[in-house]
């Protein structure tokens, strides 16, 4: 038996994560997901241990080895779909707080969600959906840096080639332009959905004493989690939006 | 011969599973550890969740928690009267198959029925 490394130790942490998000995305019940992701982990340390690699436990390919099991635990589309919620309240609150800023610093009437805009928004939601997924590399590449440099390296390239086969975008397209009261609508229908989410993580538990706990985890938990999101969005915004104007990508 | 291995062992996975388990309530990695020793070596060892998790929707088997002292807590299984019913059939069903097999491997077929026996080609040089 051999003691583990912080190396071997996220690298394994990392597959379980990307399993867990699969079987997530697949509908398996959260019950059951988080006891499949404990007894993968499990066994995945328990191997480290003894000197096995993770490939001997998930095969060489994770994602088929997810599937395999997923399928024997009755997914459900529906339980995918309720991830649309979180997501829904993340674009939303994203659109309503990029509105109400440059409303305040712009000092105008009306706000424009321009092209740029919903990509950052959209790239930002599909990356926080996605990524833990990079896990699956972990079979292949075992430290963290080495994914992120792999994914990095892809999204430059395909960036550069769009680039290079003349693709050319107006990233200050207006999709779509609105007033005050609209804003603040939305602001009001993302809180609304944000209340109905965290009653909807609360319901799962037995007591009310556990309920009425859950609720207030969740509340904090996804108060918290919006507010970076929207921080990142701004703030990748500013980075993207100079680095693309510095490219002349908006001529 | 690996290959073929695996396929057979593919076959008879579940089955072995619900005997290990038999004698004795064990957790995944213990499990493939018992197989090891017993001479069955899986190509991927994540291969018996999804197969635990069929036995245990059907009824045959049934998990529980328990904590570790060295990490998270782990999961067990035990035979449920269900599991142990249709072990006693897949047995019954292993142990016939089994022995048809064998019983054509030694050729004992072949002096059953003399009409079955087909003149043999002379492979001798001409």
């Amino acid at each position: 038996m051999i003691i583990l490394d912080q190396s071997t130790r996220s690298q394994i942490s990392d597959l379980s994560e990307a399993c867990g998000r699969y079987w997530e995305l697949r509908g398996i019940a959260q019950e059951h997901r988080d006891e499949m992701q404990l007894e993968l982990e499990h066994h995945l340390l328990q191997a480290a241990m003894d000197a096995k690699s993770p490939e001997t436990v998930v095969g060489p390919n994770p994602t088929a080895f997810a599937e395999a099991w997923a399928k024997e635990m009755h997914p459900h589309a529906l339980r995918a779909g309720a991830l649309l919620l979180p997501g829904l309240i993340y674009a939303l609150s994203g659109i309503s707080t990029t509105a109400i800023v440059e409303l305040l610093l712009a000092h105008t009437s009306s706000f424009s969600l321009t092209l740029f805009t919903a990509f950052m928004l959209g790239g930002w939601g599909v990356m926080a959906l996605l990524l833990p997924l990079a896990g699956f590399l972990a079979v292949r590449m075992r430290t963290r840096s080495k994914r992120s440099m792999l994914l990095a390296a892809v999204f430059i390239l395909g960036a550069l080639v769009a680039r290079l086969s003349g693709m050319r975008v107006n990233w200050n397209m207006t999709l779509l332009s609105w007033s005050w009261p609209l804003t603040l609508g939305l602001a009001v229908l993302t809180v609304g959905l944000a209340c109905l989410e965290c009653w909807r993580r609360a319901s799962h538990e037995r007591t009310f004493s556990d309920r009425l706990g859950k609720l207030w985890r969740s509340v904090l938990t996804l108060t918290g989690d919006v507010v970076l999101f929207d921080l990142l969005v701004g703030m990748s915004s500013v980075v993207v939006f100079n680095a693309c104007a510095l490219a002349g990508c908006f001529k | 011969m690996e290959v073929r291995l695996t396929q057979l062992l593919r076959g008879t996975l579940d089955m072995c599973l619900l005997a290990t388990i038999a004698q004795q309530p064990c957790y995944g990695y213990e499990m493939v550890q018992r197989l090891a020793q017993q001479g069955l070596t899986l190509v991927s060892e994540g291969s018996i969740y999804p197969l635990l998790s069929r036995l245990q929707q059907r009824g045959y088997l049934e998990g529980y928690l328990i904590p570790s002292t060295d990490g998270p807590p782990r999961k067990y299984y035990r035979l449920l009267p269900k599991g142990a019913e249709q072990l006693a059939q897949w047995q019954a069903e292993w142990n016939n198959f089994a022995q048809a097999v064998s019983q054509i491997l030694k050729g004992a077929h072949a002096d059953d029925n003399p009409r079955s026996v087909h003149p043999q080609p002379d492979l001798r040089p001409q």
